[in-house]
Protein backbone atom coordinates (compact mmCIF):
# COMPACT_ATOMS: atom_id res chain seq x y z
CA UNK A 1 0.00 0.00 0.00
CA UNK A 2 0.97 3.58 -0.33
CA UNK A 3 2.33 5.55 2.18
CA UNK A 4 0.52 8.29 1.36
CA UNK A 5 -2.84 9.43 3.17
CA UNK A 6 -5.96 9.23 1.79
CA UNK A 7 -7.93 12.86 2.23
CA UNK A 8 -10.92 10.96 3.73
CA UNK A 9 -8.53 9.12 6.14
CA UNK A 10 -6.51 11.29 7.85
CA UNK A 11 -5.83 11.01 11.58
CA UNK A 12 -3.24 10.36 14.22
CA UNK A 13 -3.86 6.62 13.14
CA UNK A 14 -3.57 7.15 9.18
CA UNK A 15 -0.57 9.17 9.97
CA UNK A 16 0.84 6.78 12.35
CA UNK A 17 0.60 4.03 9.97
CA UNK A 18 2.02 6.21 6.93
CA UNK A 19 4.61 7.08 8.91
CA UNK A 20 5.62 3.55 9.90
CA UNK A 21 4.95 3.91 13.56
CA UNK A 22 2.24 1.07 13.31
CA UNK A 23 2.16 -1.55 10.92
CA UNK A 24 -1.04 -1.42 8.90
CA UNK A 25 -2.71 -4.72 9.53
CA UNK A 26 -5.13 -5.13 12.01
CA UNK A 27 -5.88 -8.56 12.71
CA UNK A 28 -8.95 -10.83 14.12
CA UNK A 29 -8.91 -13.96 15.62
CA UNK A 30 -12.07 -15.45 14.78
CA UNK A 31 -12.13 -18.18 16.83
CA UNK A 32 -9.92 -20.04 19.11
CA UNK A 33 -11.05 -23.72 18.37
CA UNK A 34 -8.86 -25.70 15.12
CA UNK A 35 -9.59 -29.40 14.05
CA UNK A 36 -5.52 -29.52 14.39
CA UNK A 37 -3.72 -29.03 17.66
CA UNK A 38 -0.03 -27.99 16.29
CA UNK A 39 2.73 -28.66 18.61
CA UNK A 40 4.49 -24.64 18.40
CA UNK A 41 0.58 -23.32 18.55
CA UNK A 42 0.94 -20.00 20.22
CA UNK A 43 -2.65 -20.47 21.75
CA UNK A 44 -2.62 -24.31 22.24
CA UNK A 45 -5.59 -24.51 19.77
CA UNK A 46 -7.36 -27.72 19.94
CA UNK A 47 -10.75 -29.60 19.01
CA UNK A 48 -11.38 -29.15 23.16
CA UNK A 49 -10.35 -25.07 23.14
CA UNK A 50 -13.38 -22.98 23.89
CA UNK A 51 -14.67 -21.54 20.91
CA UNK A 52 -13.88 -17.41 22.07
CA UNK A 53 -15.30 -16.60 18.70
CA UNK A 54 -15.98 -13.13 16.92
CA UNK A 55 -19.32 -12.53 15.69
CA UNK A 56 -19.58 -11.79 11.91
CA UNK A 57 -21.24 -8.89 12.87
CA UNK A 58 -17.92 -7.59 14.90
CA UNK A 59 -15.61 -8.59 12.21
CA UNK A 60 -17.39 -6.99 9.67
CA UNK A 61 -17.16 -3.54 11.96
CA UNK A 62 -13.67 -3.99 12.35
CA UNK A 63 -12.92 -3.83 8.82
CA UNK A 64 -15.15 -1.07 8.32
CA UNK A 65 -13.81 0.72 11.14
CA UNK A 66 -9.88 -0.42 10.29
CA UNK A 67 -10.19 1.54 6.96
CA UNK A 68 -11.30 4.52 8.61
CA UNK A 69 -9.03 5.10 11.09
CA UNK A 70 -5.92 4.47 7.78
CA UNK A 71 -5.01 0.89 8.72
CA UNK A 72 -3.85 -0.28 5.31
CA UNK A 73 -4.72 -4.18 5.41
CA UNK A 74 -6.43 -7.13 7.71
CA UNK A 75 -5.38 -10.42 8.59
CA UNK A 76 -8.01 -13.23 9.98
CA UNK A 77 -6.60 -15.75 12.00
CA UNK A 78 -7.49 -18.40 14.72
CA UNK A 79 -8.05 -21.79 15.68
CA UNK A 80 -9.06 -22.06 12.45
CA UNK A 81 -11.16 -19.82 10.62
CA UNK A 82 -12.82 -22.53 7.95
CA UNK A 83 -14.40 -24.00 10.88
CA UNK A 84 -16.84 -21.54 11.00
CA UNK A 85 -19.70 -21.49 7.85
CA UNK A 86 -20.02 -17.81 7.68
CA UNK A 87 -16.50 -16.98 7.39
CA UNK A 88 -15.75 -17.22 3.81
CA UNK A 89 -19.07 -14.92 2.90
CA UNK A 90 -18.08 -12.25 6.19
CA UNK A 91 -13.68 -12.62 4.53
CA UNK A 92 -15.12 -11.49 1.35
CA UNK A 93 -17.56 -8.39 2.83
CA UNK A 94 -14.38 -7.11 5.25
CA UNK A 95 -12.42 -6.95 1.73
CA UNK A 96 -14.92 -4.58 0.86
CA UNK A 97 -13.09 -2.19 3.06
CA UNK A 98 -9.60 -3.50 3.24
CA UNK A 99 -7.26 -6.33 1.35
CA UNK A 100 -7.61 -9.66 3.68
CA UNK A 101 -4.73 -12.58 4.49
CA UNK A 102 -6.99 -15.13 5.88
CA UNK A 103 -4.54 -18.49 8.00
CA UNK A 104 -6.74 -21.44 7.10
CA UNK A 105 -4.53 -25.13 7.51
CA UNK A 106 -6.07 -25.72 4.65
CA UNK A 107 -7.03 -28.98 5.47
CA UNK A 108 -11.08 -28.41 5.62
CA UNK A 109 -10.90 -27.80 1.52
CA UNK A 110 -11.33 -31.51 0.65
CA UNK A 111 -13.59 -32.97 -2.17
CA UNK A 112 -16.85 -30.94 -2.69
CA UNK A 113 -15.63 -28.85 0.18
CA UNK A 114 -13.11 -26.60 -1.89
CA UNK A 115 -16.20 -24.94 -3.03
CA UNK A 116 -16.33 -22.73 0.52
CA UNK A 117 -13.48 -21.32 -1.02
CA UNK A 118 -15.29 -19.63 -3.99
CA UNK A 119 -16.27 -16.44 -2.56
CA UNK A 120 -12.46 -15.52 -1.45
CA UNK A 121 -11.75 -15.90 -5.19
CA UNK A 122 -10.81 -12.22 -5.60
CA UNK A 123 -8.19 -9.54 -5.69
CA UNK A 124 -8.01 -8.48 -2.35
CA UNK A 125 -8.05 -11.75 -0.35
CA UNK A 126 -5.38 -14.15 -0.70
CA UNK A 127 -5.50 -17.41 1.70
CA UNK A 128 -2.26 -18.34 3.77
CA UNK A 129 -1.92 -22.10 4.44
CA UNK A 130 0.74 -23.39 6.81
CA UNK A 131 3.45 -26.25 5.44
CA UNK A 132 6.53 -26.80 7.55
CA UNK A 133 7.99 -29.56 5.39
CA UNK A 134 9.01 -31.04 2.17
CA UNK A 135 8.81 -34.31 3.98
CA UNK A 136 5.54 -35.85 4.51
CA UNK A 137 6.60 -37.48 8.35
CA UNK A 138 8.29 -33.93 9.45
CA UNK A 139 5.12 -31.82 8.33
CA UNK A 140 3.09 -33.85 10.32
CA UNK A 141 4.85 -34.59 13.31
CA UNK A 142 3.82 -31.27 14.12
CA UNK A 143 1.02 -30.60 12.63
CA UNK A 144 -1.10 -33.49 12.90
CA UNK A 145 -1.85 -36.81 10.52
CA UNK A 146 -2.49 -36.38 6.74
CA UNK A 147 -1.62 -32.54 6.84
CA UNK A 148 0.74 -32.52 4.24
CA UNK A 149 -1.25 -34.43 1.99
CA UNK A 150 -4.47 -32.59 2.54
CA UNK A 151 -2.41 -29.07 2.05
CA UNK A 152 -0.42 -30.55 -1.26
CA UNK A 153 -3.80 -31.26 -2.36
CA UNK A 154 -5.48 -28.19 -1.30
CA UNK A 155 -3.17 -25.74 -3.29
CA UNK A 156 -3.66 -26.34 -6.41
CA UNK A 157 -7.49 -26.62 -6.31
CA UNK A 158 -8.12 -23.35 -4.25
CA UNK A 159 -5.65 -21.30 -7.52
CA UNK A 160 -7.65 -23.54 -10.29
CA UNK A 161 -10.48 -21.46 -8.34
CA UNK A 162 -8.85 -18.45 -8.44
CA UNK A 163 -8.19 -17.59 -4.83
CA UNK A 164 -4.62 -16.35 -4.56
CA UNK A 165 -2.28 -18.69 -2.06
CA UNK A 166 0.57 -17.72 0.02
CA UNK A 167 2.17 -20.47 2.03
CA UNK A 168 3.32 -20.24 5.54
CA UNK A 169 6.61 -21.99 7.08
CA UNK A 170 7.38 -22.18 10.67
CA UNK A 171 10.50 -22.74 11.47
CA UNK A 172 12.63 -23.83 14.87
CA UNK A 173 15.67 -23.72 12.07
CA UNK A 174 17.80 -20.70 10.93
CA UNK A 175 15.45 -18.81 8.28
CA UNK A 176 17.83 -19.25 5.64
CA UNK A 177 18.53 -22.83 6.15
CA UNK A 178 18.99 -24.61 2.95
CA UNK A 179 17.64 -27.41 4.46
CA UNK A 180 14.40 -26.17 3.40
CA UNK A 181 15.24 -25.13 -0.51
CA UNK A 182 13.48 -28.69 -0.98
CA UNK A 183 10.53 -26.97 0.62
CA UNK A 184 10.39 -24.15 -1.58
CA UNK A 185 10.90 -25.68 -4.60
CA UNK A 186 7.68 -28.06 -3.30
CA UNK A 187 6.38 -24.69 -2.91
CA UNK A 188 7.05 -23.41 -6.04
CA UNK A 189 5.79 -26.74 -8.09
CA UNK A 190 2.42 -26.15 -6.17
CA UNK A 191 1.83 -23.22 -7.91
CA UNK A 192 2.78 -20.17 -5.44
CA UNK A 193 5.21 -17.63 -6.00
CA UNK A 194 8.27 -17.37 -4.24
CA UNK A 195 7.11 -13.93 -2.83
CA UNK A 196 4.35 -15.13 -1.19
CA UNK A 197 6.48 -18.08 0.83
CA UNK A 198 6.70 -16.74 3.74
CA UNK A 199 9.01 -18.51 6.54
CA UNK A 200 9.12 -17.02 9.67
CA UNK A 201 10.39 -18.45 13.47
CA UNK A 202 8.48 -19.68 16.09
CA UNK A 203 7.47 -17.57 18.49
CA UNK A 204 8.19 -18.63 21.99
CA UNK A 205 4.96 -17.96 23.54
CA UNK A 206 2.17 -20.06 24.79
CA UNK A 207 2.11 -23.59 23.81
CA UNK A 208 5.73 -23.10 22.58
CA UNK A 209 6.84 -21.87 25.36
CA UNK A 210 5.67 -24.60 27.45
CA UNK A 211 8.10 -27.07 25.16
CA UNK A 212 10.86 -24.15 25.43
CA UNK A 213 10.29 -23.88 21.26
CA UNK A 214 11.61 -21.12 19.36
CA UNK A 215 12.90 -17.55 19.62
CA UNK A 216 12.30 -15.70 22.86
CA UNK A 217 10.55 -12.19 21.87
CA UNK A 218 9.56 -8.95 24.30
CA UNK A 219 7.01 -6.86 23.54
CA UNK A 220 9.13 -4.44 21.48
CA UNK A 221 10.46 -7.28 19.04
CA UNK A 222 6.78 -7.89 18.33
CA UNK A 223 5.05 -5.91 15.49
CA UNK A 224 2.57 -3.67 17.30
CA UNK A 225 -0.16 -4.91 14.35
CA UNK A 226 -3.42 -4.12 16.37
CA UNK A 227 -4.91 -7.90 17.19
CA UNK A 228 -8.68 -8.13 18.18
CA UNK A 229 -9.87 -11.50 19.52
CA UNK A 230 -12.97 -12.12 21.67
CA UNK A 231 -11.43 -11.56 24.71
CA UNK A 232 -9.91 -7.67 23.92
CA UNK A 233 -7.25 -6.35 21.65
CA UNK A 234 -3.60 -7.18 21.89
CA UNK A 235 -0.03 -6.37 21.11
CA UNK A 236 0.37 -8.04 17.98
CA UNK A 237 -0.36 -11.20 16.32
CA UNK A 238 1.49 -13.22 19.36
CA UNK A 239 -0.30 -11.26 21.65
CA UNK A 240 -3.37 -13.25 22.93
CA UNK A 241 -1.44 -16.46 23.43
CA UNK A 242 -2.78 -19.39 25.80
CA UNK A 243 -0.84 -21.57 27.91
CA UNK A 244 -1.94 -24.08 30.69
CA UNK A 245 -5.10 -23.02 29.51
CA UNK A 246 -4.93 -19.55 30.57
CA UNK A 247 -5.20 -16.31 28.18
CA UNK A 248 -1.63 -14.60 28.31
CA UNK A 249 -2.30 -10.67 29.49
CA UNK A 250 0.61 -9.09 29.35
CA UNK A 251 0.78 -8.05 25.79
CA UNK A 252 -3.35 -6.85 26.57
CA UNK A 253 -3.98 -3.03 25.43
CA UNK A 254 -7.78 -2.60 25.97
CA UNK A 255 -10.56 -5.22 27.22
CA UNK A 256 -12.81 -2.46 24.19
CA UNK A 257 -12.93 -3.37 21.36
CA UNK A 258 -14.97 -1.12 19.34
CA UNK A 259 -14.95 1.61 18.69
CA UNK A 260 -11.76 0.33 16.77
CA UNK A 261 -10.23 4.14 17.63
CA UNK A 262 -10.09 2.69 21.54
CA UNK A 263 -7.69 0.26 21.15
CA UNK A 264 -6.25 1.66 18.19
CA UNK A 265 -5.43 4.77 20.13
CA UNK A 266 -3.66 2.71 23.30
CA UNK A 267 -1.55 0.79 21.19
CA UNK A 268 -0.28 3.96 19.41
CA UNK A 269 0.46 5.15 22.86
CA UNK A 270 2.27 2.41 23.99
CA UNK A 271 4.16 1.94 20.45
CA UNK A 272 5.36 5.70 20.72
CA UNK A 273 6.53 5.16 24.56
CA UNK A 274 8.77 1.70 23.75
CA UNK A 275 11.99 1.55 22.52
CA UNK A 276 12.59 0.03 18.63
CA UNK A 277 12.78 -3.84 18.94
CA UNK A 278 14.20 -6.62 17.35
CA UNK A 279 11.07 -8.11 15.30
CA UNK A 280 12.98 -7.40 11.88
CA UNK A 281 16.21 -9.21 12.87
CA UNK A 282 14.45 -12.01 14.41
CA UNK A 283 11.80 -12.39 11.39
CA UNK A 284 8.78 -12.50 13.14
CA UNK A 285 5.76 -11.63 11.04
CA UNK B 1 -8.57 -15.93 47.95
CA UNK B 2 -9.77 -13.13 45.90
CA UNK B 3 -13.12 -13.89 43.27
CA UNK B 4 -11.06 -12.88 40.68
CA UNK B 5 -7.72 -13.17 39.28
CA UNK B 6 -5.30 -10.71 40.56
CA UNK B 7 -2.60 -10.15 38.03
CA UNK B 8 0.94 -9.83 39.10
CA UNK B 9 4.30 -8.11 37.49
CA UNK B 10 4.78 -10.60 34.62
CA UNK B 11 1.27 -11.00 33.69
CA UNK B 12 0.47 -7.73 33.90
CA UNK B 13 -0.99 -5.36 30.66
CA UNK B 14 1.75 -3.11 29.33
CA UNK B 15 -0.01 -0.53 30.24
CA UNK B 16 -0.41 -1.73 33.71
CA UNK B 17 3.34 -2.61 34.25
CA UNK B 18 4.25 0.91 35.81
CA UNK B 19 2.16 0.30 38.84
CA UNK B 20 3.62 -3.07 39.24
CA UNK B 21 7.45 -1.64 39.10
CA UNK B 22 7.37 -0.63 42.61
CA UNK B 23 6.24 -4.11 43.79
CA UNK B 24 2.80 -5.19 44.86
CA UNK B 25 0.58 -2.70 43.84
CA UNK B 26 -1.98 -4.34 46.11
CA UNK B 27 -5.07 -6.10 45.18
CA UNK B 28 -7.32 -3.46 43.88
CA UNK B 29 -4.92 -2.49 40.67
CA UNK B 30 -4.07 -5.92 40.69
CA UNK B 31 -7.46 -6.77 40.29
CA UNK B 32 -7.71 -3.67 37.98
CA UNK B 33 -5.73 -4.81 35.69
CA UNK B 34 -7.34 -6.92 34.01
CA UNK B 35 -9.45 -4.05 32.34
CA UNK B 36 -6.30 -2.50 31.53
CA UNK B 37 -7.68 0.59 30.22
CA UNK B 38 -10.20 1.49 33.26
CA UNK B 39 -7.07 1.32 35.30
CA UNK B 40 -5.90 4.63 35.07
CA UNK B 41 -8.64 6.78 35.01
CA UNK B 42 -10.33 4.62 37.96
CA UNK B 43 -7.12 5.54 40.04
CA UNK B 44 -7.15 9.11 38.78
CA UNK B 45 -10.48 9.74 40.14
CA UNK B 46 -9.98 7.36 43.00
CA UNK B 47 -6.53 9.89 43.79
CA UNK B 48 -8.71 12.57 43.70
CA UNK B 49 -12.01 11.70 45.76
CA UNK B 50 -9.96 10.13 48.39
CA UNK B 51 -6.96 12.29 48.38
CA UNK B 52 -5.66 15.37 49.52
CA UNK B 53 -8.31 17.95 48.89
CA UNK B 54 -9.87 21.44 50.46
CA UNK B 55 -11.53 19.04 53.04
CA UNK B 56 -9.53 18.00 56.02
CA UNK B 57 -7.69 15.15 55.82
CA UNK B 58 -9.48 13.98 59.00
CA UNK B 59 -12.87 14.40 58.03
CA UNK B 60 -12.38 12.47 54.48
CA UNK B 61 -11.17 9.74 56.47
CA UNK B 62 -14.09 9.69 58.83
CA UNK B 63 -16.47 9.91 55.49
CA UNK B 64 -14.66 7.19 54.38
CA UNK B 65 -14.09 4.29 57.23
CA UNK B 66 -17.68 5.17 57.92
CA UNK B 67 -19.34 4.71 55.00
CA UNK B 68 -17.08 1.24 54.70
CA UNK B 69 -17.99 0.10 58.17
CA UNK B 70 -22.00 0.93 56.90
CA UNK B 71 -21.41 -1.17 53.76
CA UNK B 72 -19.94 -3.84 55.59
CA UNK B 73 -16.56 -4.31 53.69
CA UNK B 74 -14.05 -6.08 55.32
CA UNK B 75 -11.13 -4.94 53.36
CA UNK B 76 -11.75 -1.46 53.45
CA UNK B 77 -12.53 -1.19 56.97
CA UNK B 78 -9.17 -3.12 57.89
CA UNK B 79 -7.83 -1.21 55.32
CA UNK B 80 -8.88 2.24 56.22
CA UNK B 81 -8.69 1.67 60.31
CA UNK B 82 -5.02 1.58 59.84
CA UNK B 83 -5.06 5.18 57.50
CA UNK B 84 -7.48 6.80 60.36
CA UNK B 85 -4.73 5.97 62.78
CA UNK B 86 -2.07 7.39 60.58
CA UNK B 87 -3.81 10.58 59.68
CA UNK B 88 -4.41 11.11 64.05
CA UNK B 89 -7.73 9.65 64.79
CA UNK B 90 -7.95 8.09 67.99
CA UNK B 91 -8.86 4.37 69.50
CA UNK B 92 -12.08 5.67 71.28
CA UNK B 93 -13.25 7.70 67.56
CA UNK B 94 -12.48 4.70 65.50
CA UNK B 95 -14.58 2.72 67.42
CA UNK B 96 -17.00 4.77 67.33
CA UNK B 97 -17.01 4.83 63.72
CA UNK B 98 -16.88 0.98 63.61
CA UNK B 99 -20.21 1.49 65.64
CA UNK B 100 -18.54 -0.50 69.10
CA UNK B 101 -18.91 2.22 71.20
CA UNK B 102 -22.01 5.36 70.73
CA UNK B 103 -21.02 8.35 68.33
CA UNK B 104 -21.24 10.80 70.98
CA UNK B 105 -18.46 8.91 73.01
CA UNK B 106 -16.12 9.42 70.24
CA UNK B 107 -17.01 12.79 69.37
CA UNK B 108 -18.07 15.63 71.17
CA UNK B 109 -18.13 18.04 68.90
CA UNK B 110 -21.41 18.72 67.49
CA UNK B 111 -20.10 19.52 63.70
CA UNK B 112 -18.88 16.33 63.71
CA UNK B 113 -21.44 15.05 64.79
CA UNK B 114 -24.15 16.77 62.65
CA UNK B 115 -21.38 15.32 59.73
CA UNK B 116 -21.55 11.91 60.93
CA UNK B 117 -25.15 12.05 60.69
CA UNK B 118 -25.24 13.37 57.13
CA UNK B 119 -22.95 10.44 56.37
CA UNK B 120 -25.12 7.80 57.71
CA UNK B 121 -27.67 9.18 55.80
CA UNK B 122 -25.85 9.16 52.28
CA UNK B 123 -24.20 5.88 52.94
CA UNK B 124 -25.87 3.97 55.16
CA UNK B 125 -29.60 4.21 53.58
CA UNK B 126 -31.49 5.12 50.53
CA UNK B 127 -33.90 7.82 49.20
CA UNK B 128 -34.66 11.50 49.80
CA UNK B 129 -32.26 12.65 52.50
CA UNK B 130 -34.04 13.71 55.76
CA UNK B 131 -34.15 17.33 56.14
CA UNK B 132 -33.32 17.53 59.80
CA UNK B 133 -30.45 15.73 58.54
CA UNK B 134 -29.76 18.10 55.90
CA UNK B 135 -30.16 21.07 58.54
CA UNK B 136 -28.41 20.31 61.15
CA UNK B 137 -24.98 19.11 58.81
CA UNK B 138 -25.90 22.78 56.48
CA UNK B 139 -25.69 24.95 60.10
CA UNK B 140 -21.64 23.57 60.42
CA UNK B 141 -20.57 22.83 56.78
CA UNK B 142 -20.39 25.03 53.91
CA UNK B 143 -21.34 23.18 49.95
CA UNK B 144 -18.05 22.51 48.53
CA UNK B 145 -16.97 20.30 51.87
CA UNK B 146 -19.94 18.67 51.51
CA UNK B 147 -19.64 18.23 48.15
CA UNK B 148 -16.28 17.00 48.22
CA UNK B 149 -17.01 14.42 50.69
CA UNK B 150 -20.16 13.61 48.67
CA UNK B 151 -17.98 12.47 46.22
CA UNK B 152 -15.80 10.29 48.54
CA UNK B 153 -18.30 8.70 50.00
CA UNK B 154 -19.05 7.69 46.51
CA UNK B 155 -16.12 6.51 45.69
CA UNK B 156 -15.54 4.73 49.16
CA UNK B 157 -18.58 3.02 48.10
CA UNK B 158 -17.46 2.37 44.22
CA UNK B 159 -14.19 0.58 46.55
CA UNK B 160 -16.69 -1.17 49.14
CA UNK B 161 -18.58 -3.07 46.30
CA UNK B 162 -15.46 -4.15 44.11
CA UNK B 163 -13.25 -5.64 47.38
CA UNK B 164 -16.73 -6.83 48.93
CA UNK B 165 -17.96 -8.61 45.82
CA UNK B 166 -14.58 -9.88 44.92
CA UNK B 167 -13.43 -10.68 48.27
CA UNK B 168 -10.12 -8.89 48.04
CA UNK B 169 -7.14 -10.55 50.58
CA UNK B 170 -6.63 -8.03 53.61
CA UNK B 171 -3.24 -7.49 54.46
CA UNK B 172 -1.66 -9.37 57.01
CA UNK B 173 0.82 -6.56 57.67
CA UNK B 174 -1.89 -4.17 58.60
CA UNK B 175 -3.81 -7.05 60.46
CA UNK B 176 -0.68 -6.97 63.11
CA UNK B 177 -0.70 -3.64 63.25
CA UNK B 178 -4.69 -3.27 63.63
CA UNK B 179 -4.31 -5.74 66.82
CA UNK B 180 -1.44 -4.30 68.33
CA UNK B 181 -3.13 -1.11 68.77
CA UNK B 182 -6.04 -3.18 70.13
CA UNK B 183 -8.22 -2.58 66.80
CA UNK B 184 -9.47 -5.88 65.09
Amino acid sequence: MSATIAPDRAGPIAEAVAAGELPGRVWLYSNYHCNLACSYCLTESSPRSERRQLTSETMLAVAEQAGALGFTGLGVTGGEPMLLAWLPDTVAAMAEHLPVVLLTNGTLLGGARIERARPLARDDVAVQISLDSHLPEVNDMARGPDNFAKVVEAVPRLLALGVRVRIATTTAGQLDDPRLDPLRELVSSLGVAPDDHLIRPIVRRGRADERGLGVTAAPRDIPSELTITADGAFWGSFGPTVRAGRLDTDLLITRTVLPLAVPANVLLAVARGLPPGNDTNLGIR
Amino acid sequence: MARVELLDAASAPLTAQRYFAGGDPGPIVAALATVPELLAPTLEFLGAALGDGAVATRHKELAILRTSVLQGCRYCVHAHTAVALDVGLGVEEIRALHGEVPVESGFPDVGERALLGWIDAMAGATGPLPDDVWEAVRQHWPDHVLIELSVTIGATLLLNRFATGFDLPISPAVTVRLESAGLT
